[in-house]
Order: C-alpha cells, then sequence, then structure tokens
C-alpha cells in the first residue's frame, strides 16, 4: 500500500490522485511507538550537476505491491537506486525499513533488487550468478537455496550455458532470482518486465502479487500503464522527477479521462462543424487546420456520442478521428503542468 | 534467512567472480603477447656479442628493468588492477557486490586478489624466462623473480584503488607508468620515491651488484615500501567505495 501521507501521529491524509505532494513528512522519530514504514521517502531531492533527476519527492509505502509509474527519464531507477543506498540524496532522507541503505550494511541484507540494466556476470551459470548472491547474504545452504529461487522463476538450475548466452527475458529471470535468494522484505523491481514475452510477463505478474500478497513490500517501476494495470497495484506517477498523483489503476484511468482531451476531426467543412460544436458546447475550444479541424473537450463521452449527429444533420463529411493526445505521456504532462 | 557475511567468505567470492570476469581471451592473449615480446627482445641480446660477463651482467640488468619493469609489469597490472572493479562499475555489476550486505574491505580486496592472481604468471613467468635466456646468471633469475613477484602486489593494489577512483583510471595509470615512472622519476629523489619500478629496480640492485635506474633503497626496505603502498592503497579503495555512487 503506497501512502504518502505522514506515519506518525496524527497522519495527514495522503494526496488525493493528480494532486502533486506538496507536503515534506519528516522520517519518524527514533521513539516512535508507530510501526515504521517498509520505505521512506521523505522530501527527497537529487541533483546531478545543474540536472535535477528528482524534486522534492516524499511517500511512504507499506506491505504490498506499488508501482512507480513515468515516462523514461522521470527519475524512477535514480529513486530506487537512492532507495537501495546506491546513491546518496542531495536533500532529504530516504529509509528502508527505517534505516538507510547507503550507511547501514546490515539493512541491505532485507532488500532484493532487480536492477534495470542488463548487465550480469556473464561468465557465471544462472545458478553459480545466484549462489553468489546468496554467499554474499549470508545464506547457510547458497546452493540449495539458488536451485530453489531458480526454480521459482521457471529457470532450470541445472543449466551449464553462461548468463551472457541467455535471451533477455532469461536474464530478468535471473535477476529476480538473485534479488529473491535472501527472502527480502523489500523488492524493488526497477522495469522488471521488459524483454519479457507474454507467457513470461503474466508468471512474473503473478510472482509479484504472490509476493505482495505474503506481506512484502514490493516496489515495482513501469513507464507502461498497462503493466501496472495488471500487477493490480497501487500506483505512485513521477514525472520530470516529481511526485504527480498517487491512487491505484482505477484513479488514474479516471484521471485519464477527466483530462482535457484534444481530438483531430478530418473533414470537408471544418469550419461549419466547428462552429456547431462550439454553439452546442460540446467542444471547449476549435482550431480549423488546413485538413480538417481540432477539438479540445473535457468531456470526451459527450463528445464522442455527440460528433455522428452533428455531422449528419450539417450533412459533413467526416474522413478521420484521431484523439492526439491519448497516451499516457499526455497524462504525465498534463499532471505536472496543472 | 540472511546471516552475517564473514569477511573470508565473502572474499572468496569476489575473488572468484571478479578473477571469472577478468580472464577475457582477447586481454589474456594480448597481454600475454607482451611477455612474450619480451622474452624475444632477451633471446636476441642472450645470444648477440658477449663482451664479457660484467658487461653481459650489465646489459642483461639494463634489459629486465628497462623493458620489462618499466613496460611489461606496470601495464599488465594496470590493465588487471583498474579492470578488477573499474569494469564491474563500467558495466553496472558493481550492483550486484555494493547491495550486499557485505564490508568494502572484502569486496575490494577480493578485486586485489584477483588483479594480482590473473597478473601473477602473466608477468613473473615471462619475466623469469627472459632473465634465463638473457643468460647471465641465476642472480639474476632470482632477483627478477623476486622483484616482479612484489612489484605485481603492490602496483595491482594501487591499479584496483585507480579504477576505483577514476573513470578514466587506464589513461591515468598510463600516464603514471610512462610519463610519471619513466621520466619524471629519473629528474629528482622526490619523484624516484614515488614510483614503484625504482623499489624493483632495488632489488634486483640488491642482488645482482649492477647499479639500476631508481634504485636508492636496500631490499628490506623496498619490501616494507610494497607492503605499505599496497595496504594504503587498499584502505583508500574500500573507503572509496563505500562512498561511491553506483550505477
Amino acid at each position: 500500500m503506497a501512502d504518502s501521507s505522514l506515519p506518525p501521529p496524527p497522519p495527514p491524509p495522503a494526496p488525493p490522485v493528480g494532486q502533486p505532494a506538496d507536503h515534506v513528512p519528516p522520517p519518524p522519530s527514533a521513539d516512535s511507538r508507530i510501526e515504521t514504514p517498509l520505505v521512506g521517502v521523505y522530501g527527497v531531492t537529487k541533483a546531478f550537476g545543474d540536472v535535477v533527476a528528482v524534486s522534492d519527492v516524499s511517500f511512504t509505502v507499506g506491505p504490498g505491491i506499488t508501482a512507480l509509474l513515468g515516462p523514461n527519464g522521470a527519475g524512477k531507477s535514480t529513486l530506487f537506486r537512492m532507495l537501495c543506498g546506491l546513491a546518496a540524496p542531495s536533500q532529504g532522507t530516504v529509509q528502508i525499513l527505517g534505516k538507510d541503505a547507503r550507511r547501514d550494511t546490515a539493512v541491505r541484507g532485507r532488500i532484493g533488487l532487480v536492477p534495470q540494466q542488463d548487465a550480469l556476470f556473464d561468465r557465471l551459470s544462472a545458478q553459480a550468478f545466484v549462489e553468489v548472491a546468496a554467499i554474499t547474504h549470508g545464506l547457510d545452504r547458497p546452493r540449495e537455496r539458488a536451485a530453489e529461487v531458480l526454480g521459482v522463476v521457471d529457470l532450470d538450475p541445472g543449466e551449464r550455458k553462461p548468463v551472457g548466452a541467455y535471451s533477455k527475458g532469461m536474464r530478468q529471470r535471473v535477476k529476480l532470482a538473485a534479488a529473491l535468494v535472501n527472502d527480502p522484505d523489500v523488492i524493488i523491481a526497477d522495469e522488471p518486465l521488459n524483454g519479457l514475452d507474454p507467457v513470461q510477463r503474466k508468471r512474473m505478474i503473478a510472482l509479484f502479487r504472490e509476493l505482495g500478497e505474503s506481506g512484502k513490500c514490493v516496489l515495482v517501476s513501469s513507464h507502461v500503464l498497462d503493466e501496472v494495470a495488471r500487477l493490480g497495484s497501487d500506483i505512485l506517477v513521477i514525472a520530470q522527477g516529481r511526485l504527480a498523483a498517487t491512487g491505484n489503476f482505477h484513479d488514474l484511468r479516471a484521471l485519464m479521462d477527466d483530462r482535457p482531451h484534444r481530438i483531430h476531426i478530418a473533414t470537408n467543412d471544418p469550419r461549419a462543424l466547428g462552429a456547431e460544436l462550439l454553439r452546442r458546447a460540446i467542444a471547449d475550444g476549435v482550431r480549423v487546420i488546413e485538413d480538417g479541424v481540432e477539438f479540445d473537450t473535457t468531456d470526451i463521452e459527450a463528445f464522442g456520442l455527440a460528433i455522428a449527429p452533428v455531422a449528419r444533420e450539417l450533412d459533413v463529411h467526416l474522413n478521420g478521428l484521431v484523439p492526439l493526445d491519448d497516451d499516457l505521456e499526455s497524462v504525465f504532462r498534463y499532471l505536472v503542468e496543472r | 534467512m540472511a546471516g552475517s557475511v564473514g569477511l573470508v567468505r565473502s572474499t572468496v567470492v569476489v575473488f572468484r567472480v571478479l578473477l571469472g570476469q577478468l580472464r577475457s581471451p582477447a586481454r589474456l592473449t594480448g597481454l600475454g603477447l607482451l611477455g612474450v615480446l619480451s622474452m624475444v627482445i632477451s633471446w636476441s641480446v642472450g645470444s648477440g656479442a658477449d663482451p664479457s660477463p660484467v658487461q653481459h651482467l650489465d646489459n642483461a640488468t639494463g634489459v629486465i628493468t628497462l623493458f620489462t619493469f618499466t613496460l611489461v609489469l606496470p601495464v599488465i597490472a594496470l590493465i588487471f588492477g583498474v579492470g578488477a572493479l573499474g569494469d564491474a562499475r563500467d558495466d553496472g555489476t558493481l550492483v550486484y557486490l555494493w547491495v550486499r550486505p557485505l564490508n568494502q574491505i572484502s569486496v575490494v580486496f577480493g578485486a586485489w586478489l584477483a588483479a594480482t592472481v590473473i597478473s601473477l604468471p602473466l608477468i613473473v613467468i615471462p619475466a623469469a624466462l627472459s632473465a634465463l635466456l638473457l643468460d647471465a646468471g641465476s642472480e639474476l633469475v632470482m632477483a627478477t623473480l623476486v622483484a616482479s613477484a612484489l612489484a605485481v602486489v603492490a602496483y595491482s593494489a594501487v591499479f584496483v584503488m585507480l579504477g576505483i577512483l577514476s573513470r578514466f583510471a587506464v589513461v591515468l595509470g598510463l600516464v603514471y607508468v610512462l610519463l610519471w615512472e619513466g621520466v619524471v622519476a629519473s629528474l629528482g629523489s622526490i619523484g624516484a620515491k614515488m614510483a614503484l619500478r625504482g623499489y624493483a629496480n632495488s632489488i634486483v640492485t640488491s642482488r645482482t651488484g649492477v647499479r639500476t635506474e631508481l634504485a636508492n633503497s636496500a631490499e628490506s626496505t623496498s619490501i616494507i615500501i610494497f607492503a605499505i603502498v599496497t595496504v594504503v592503497a587498499l584502505l583508500l579503495a574500500a573507503a572509496r567505495l563505500a562512498t561511491l555512487e553506483v550505477d
């Protein structure tokens, strides 16, 4: 469950969907009797020189699946790197189980990271790669444990082929197996569904759901709304380094429908069509262009119902209708700009 | 489920992984040829005109210190030392060591062991064979063996550290080897003290009695300096690794 509210009393409400997180909750105090969130991000900013990758982001996350949704370059990976201690925030505090993974080596043993980059120790077999993960987590029976988690991700522990010769999808599964080998409390997976075929994707999503339902905190990043929808998760929308919205998939879908839309219609009489739709208040704005007309509307459903009857009444031909901003990028842009 | 990771166990696993990563056929072949080249040069000098035994020993020692110790040894140590952690940093695999509950000392120590173990045979065997082919007596062979082995240990530590400190470690390393040790060090005693090659040459001088470039220490001093340089470089590398931003 994602929550951008404060852990200590009194917890302020989570920002409504589409609302930027404009408050900076302090990290829980050491003597807090309230349970520490599994993941806590408090007023975090990360800059690389003049480029601000993450800007004043705050949220807390508990057990279950939470998706970090945003376009490429939004700051998701930077945020994940800070959570795992791989990078230090320029400002703010990042905590896993109440600890800073950058300073506290022990807490890293409770994190499972699936990094975005494709790199593996290419000369090792999958079994050897995961065994290295098990040994470096201090597990007692690394060979058996490695074989066990490879089975969980549908890979053969007996395969001697080096992982350098694996397909992208198999490499993703090797990374996931290595991340699960220590039975972590917090699993951080950066674009884990990239490169998987539909069957593998379905299996992986089911595994994430299973892990989430077992009480683990599963943080998954993605730039694909449909993937996030299938995870059935809470969503943190991050765009241009800022936390743009929180909620579940349905909240986000509604947001996509409720925001202003722009539609291009190719027609033989753009002026007549534009004037009539404006007169009936079905369109909020009209722009006549060379091959048709562009409409702005906040009620996409009413627009869809009205356009054909109006065209028939005016005896105007509709040659084409294209939504100009029906993609996730435009939603992100809208969230950031509003 | 996870437990604490012992220093020895984690060092061994890091060593095994990084040794495997360093063992690329192209790198082994290229650097192996450098060793072969040193042997060919030694053979040609060894089988050439022989003015006198003393002159021959001088010439033979010159070949070892001016070619093997100036070029072959530091360049091979540089490629493997920088590559041990630098490659992992560049290709993103360092993440798999960094996010684990490991002491950074074990990561650096494992990397240094890997670099040293892979460099040693590629440096020491051709160096010793070169000394043999020069046919200048067993003293030069033993001196070359001891000096090159000790120097590899120290050079590897310095270059492992450099691989963590900079993304341009190979270039910086070459500047140190070719410019500092090759040119600057010969201009004054302070520069010579900061050249590892001087301490390797000192061991050769101690054992053969032949005066070599930059040699101005006793053998025991050279061994102590190599040990200090190794420990300090590894500690600095571990400290840097702990604060490194890993991609």
